[in-house]
């Protein structure tokens, strides 16, 4: 079907604020009488509070409060399970946990009465390693989980926040059946997301009383929940407004400093605002979980699957509240099937506790961890059978009717295309010189579920104006909204405008996050915009002009003191039959000198459904991408016994403009997405086969196969000194 | 008491010593478009130019400005018609969440006032300390070469 507006590669029109420096993010909000917020952290991962001394601090001018745990209510807080307290109560869990907060005039004013509060700690046992953490008698994180609010019933040891299954056939009688039983066991790191702007906040109680917010938050409307949870305050006391979010990647869903920024702001009766540094974003973000994955699989003589058992143990940290799913756990175990029928399967996740920097969602979570180590066994598999990769990976693909680990059938299954696709735009078979190698990678991610409100209105110039009260944390998901709106209404894009909402205007609106905005907001959008478009023809017919423009219906309704506007509430609560397909191939050079990996060109294929705004769509995979590039070769929050040494963004390594290798992207569009217009998603599809694909070439350019990420120089170079002594 | 022209304009502020440009920029004058990324001087999010040259003010002193001349993000339009770096960031995907946007602009401006017909591998050079979350840089480049077009007419 050929659209107007729908598909066009509109550039961002929503952008003049962001190009001239005119937007104003949370931490550039600013009202009368604002004072600074700054939290004091603790430096040890698992201790005591013998004592805690405020005075100096409080006597120190222009410190306006001096605020510990024994000043606030005893609230735990969380997104799905309640477990972290708002500052330490008489014992911190791990390195960065805030023991006191401050208000003071200035920000350095505040960072000098940090250092003048007195904390005298007691060591206690810590644990740190999630393997260690599993077994009998090691140190309890928290001795009582299962009493927390939102915790999951099952817990086969005290450290175990939450267990996540997927099961299909039986996988003991699957493995008798196999001629072959290979296991491996892989370890991926822990990882900041890198969103350069750090966690913001402003809190502000206004003279209705009514708590008014500015934060870098993606879910508004889950936020004025947890705050009224956290706060102990009716939602209607809440209002949340919505600011543009310098970047999410699933970092920007929880509370952060909120709820302490508010009892500052009720305390001193000022507004208080809360910016986190980047060195307490590394210290005290909620990053990517470190995982140790091990699969064992049972192929046939023949190289197919039959039986597969999946053990990934998350390094939770300190606390679950930073998780937002009912399962408090990582969904992305479910690629430990990859994109193949395999009719016997087990996969176990377990998140657990440890005295590590609470981690919490990113970018797809747990599938960058699950398709790394997934990936790299079907490789390792493949070449203890001698079969090429990627025939191997044909062989056992998903076909139309197979059924995921979730249990959904699936259809319109183009995973075969799209593996083809990415080995004709790589030249997967073109013979290549010594240290050079090719490795390809898949994976699938779901369209996104969840629930949006959006209202339209006929203005009496005859634009519309879309409300939303999704924030914009850069995707461009306005601009497709925008465009979705005039596609049905016969308008041009200039014609549409977004106005956002604030949490009074709708009653809720699942925020965004999962692959869900162009399918959730896309979808209440294009109701709404119907419905308008219905009003607008029978408003015609009464006119008696059926072609009259829409101002002068507008007008006309006006002038009988009616305004024409229409709104949609669309709830999608099931992913459906339909995923997307990602096949990727790295080519890479190894330095046989040093061990450096260069990665000399890349090709990513994507099955997609209906682009409505290809520069952003393609932005989706390039950004994608380049984060599965930096978290293959580079990304690492290095920790010892709990303690973060790359605590800063000289240290964190994230890619530069100077590591992008040349790239092919191939699309396969397939109108059958759930989204308006039969679009699907596209965020997270670009990042998950990136580390896999560029591990599956280093092996094939060197022999040498990386089992933990990131894949640095040094372990290449190790790993080649190891085989040269060997021989 | 320090005296520096921001944008054209000429501001006197009181600073103590240890303030740096960006909070002066920020916090003393209002100008929030510079953002605070990193404060280390690696992100690029800060980036001005000082008498025309690109400078991280995150790490550069209020004082150190004193009697000269600083363009930030704010100064790049003329007449209220953006910049055609602006412009071209906004045409071809160049930003996304866009905190990193006006540092991005503001050193692509000086790349182009200081080689207005940059190859790929200039302008990799020379937006090196420029990181981007978002959009894997391939845009940006896409935007500056096409900033640079008119130029080449």
């Amino acid at each position: 079907m050929a659209h107007r507006i729908v598909g066009q590669p509109i550039g961002r029109l929503d952008g003049a604020e962001k190009v001239s420096g005119a937007a104003l993010y949370s931490a550039d909000v600013t009202l009368p009488g604002l004072v600074w917020g700054k939290a004091l952290r603790s430096p040890l991962p698992h201790a005591r509070i013998l004592r805690l001394d405020t005075s100096r601090a409080r006597a120190l001018p222009g410190v306006l409060a001096v605020l510990t745990a024994r000043d606030l209510p005893d609230i735990l807080v969380g997104r799905r399970m309640f477990d972290m307290p708002l500052l330490a109560r008489d014992r911190v869990r791990f390195i960065g946990e805030r023991v006191a907060v401050v208000a003071a005039l200035d920000p350095d004013l505040a960072e000098e009465a940090l250092a003048l509060i007195e904390v005298e700690y007691e060591d206690l046992p810590a644990v740190f390693d999630p393997i260690e953490a599993l077994e009998p008698g090691a140190p309890l994180v928290h001795e009582n989980p299962g009493a927390y609010e939102g915790a999951p019933p099952e817990r086969p040891h005290a450290n175990v926040q939450s267990v996540l299954r997927f099961k299909l056939g039986d996988v003991e009688a699957g493995f008798r059946e196999a001629d072959h039983i290979f296991e491996h066991t892989f370890r991926t790191q822990l990882a900041h997301h890198g969103y350069l702007e750090p966690h913001a906040g402003v809190v502000a109680i206004d003279e209705d009383d009514r708590v008014q917010v500015w934060a870098s938050n993606k879910m508004p409307f889950r936020l004025k929940e947890l705050l009224s949870h956290a706060l102990a305050l009716p939602p209607a006391r809440i209002r949340v407004n919505l600011t543009p979010i310098g970047g999410d990647f699933g970092g920007k869903g929880s509370l952060m400093d909120l709820p302490l920024a508010y009892h500052l702001a009720r305390v001193t009766r000022r507004p208080v605002k809360m910016v986190m540094s980047y060195t307490e974003e590394l210290m005290a973000g909620n990053p990517r979980h470190p995982s140790v994955i091990t699969l064992r699989t049972g192929v046939t003589n023949d190289g197919g699957l039959v039986a597969r058992h999946v053990t990934a143990l998350f390094n939770s940290g300190a606390y679950a509240a930073f998780k937002p799913a009912p399962s408090v756990n990582l969904g992305g175990s479910s690629m430990g099937a990859g994109v193949y029928r395999i009719p016997h399967l087990l996969i176990e996740g377990f998140c657990v506790y440890t005295n590590n920097i609470p981690c919490g969602h990113a970018r797809s979570p747990g599938e960058p961890q699950m398709v790394f180590a997934e990936e790299s066994h079907m490789d390792m598999i493949a070449k203890a059978l001698s079969l090429d990769p990627a025939e191997f990976r044909r062989r056992n693909l998903l076909r139309d009717g197979d059924v995921l680990p979730n249990g959904h059938h699936l259809e319109h299954v183009r995973a075969k295309e799209t593996l083809e696709a990415a080995l004709k735009a790589s030249e997967w078979s073109k013979p290549k010189p010594p240290w050079i190698g090719r490795g390809v990678a898949m994976t699938h991610r779901h369209i996104g579920v969840g629930f949006t409100n959006a209202h339209v209105r006929l203005e009496t110039k005859g634009t519309v104006t879309l409300t939303i009260g999704l924030p914009d944390t850069g995707t461009g998901a306005h601009m497709v909204l925008r465009q979705v709106v005039a596609e049905v209404l016969g308008l041009s894009i200039e014609e549409v405008q977004i106005e956002l909402a604030t949490t009074d205007t709708f009653e809720t609106d699942s925020g965004v996050g999962g692959s869900r905005v162009t399918h959730t907001g896309g979808r209440a959008a294009y109701h709404a915009a119907e419905k308008l478009k219905e009003q607008i023809q029978a408003e015609a017919a009464k006119l008696g002009t059926p072609d009259a423009s829409f101002a002068t219906i507008a007008q006309a309704a006006a002038r009988e003191g009616r305004t024409l506007e229409a709104s949609h509430f669309y709830d999608a609560k099931a992913h459906g039959a339909v995923t997307s397909f990602t096949a990727q191939v790295a080519e890479v050079a190894v330095d046989p000198t040093t061990g450096q990996v260069t990665v000399r060109r890349f090709t990513t294929a994507h099955d997609v459904g209906t682009i409505i705004n290809p520069i952003g769509h393609q932005g989706q995979i390039e950004g994608g991408l380049i984060q599965g590039l930096g978290f293959a070769l580079m990304e690492e929050l290095k920790t010892d016994e709990g303690r973060i040494s790359t605590l800063s963004l000289g240290d964190f390594k994230l890619p530069t403009i100077r590591d992008i290798p040349p790239l092919t992207t191939v699309i396969l569009e397939d109108p059958v997405g759930p989204g308006p217009f039969r679009a699907k998603a596209i965020g997270e599809g670009s990042i998950s086969a990136v580390a896999p694909a560029i591990a599956n070439a280093v092996a094939d350019a060197c022999g040498i196969r990386i089992l933990d990420l990131p894949i640095t120089a040094e372990k290449v170079y190790f790993a080649l000194k190891a085989r040269e002594q060997r021989s | 008491m320090i005296r520096l022209t921001v944008n054209g304009q000429s501001h006197d502020v009181e600073v103590p010593t240890y303030r740096t440009l960006l909070d002066c920029l920020r916090y003393d004058l209002g100008l929030t478009g510079s953002k605070e990324g990193c404060s280390v001087g690696v992100c690029g999010a800060c980036t001005v130019l000082l008498d025309g040259k690109m400078i991280s003010s995150c790490i550069a002193l209020a004082v150190f400005a004193d009697g000269r001349e600083v363009t930030t993000v704010e100064g790049l339009a003329e007449d209220e018609r953006l910049h055609p770096v602006q412009q071209a960031f906004m045409d071809a995907g160049g930003f996304q969440c866009g905190i990193c946007t006006p540092g991005q602009v503001v050193a692509a401006k000086a790349l182009l006032d200081a080689i207005p017909n940059p190859s790929d591998t200039e302008i990799r050079e020379w937006m090196l300390g420029n990181l981007c979350r978002c959009t894997g840089y391939y845009k940006i480049v896409e935007s500056i070469r096409a900033a640079a077009q008119p130029s080449r007419a």
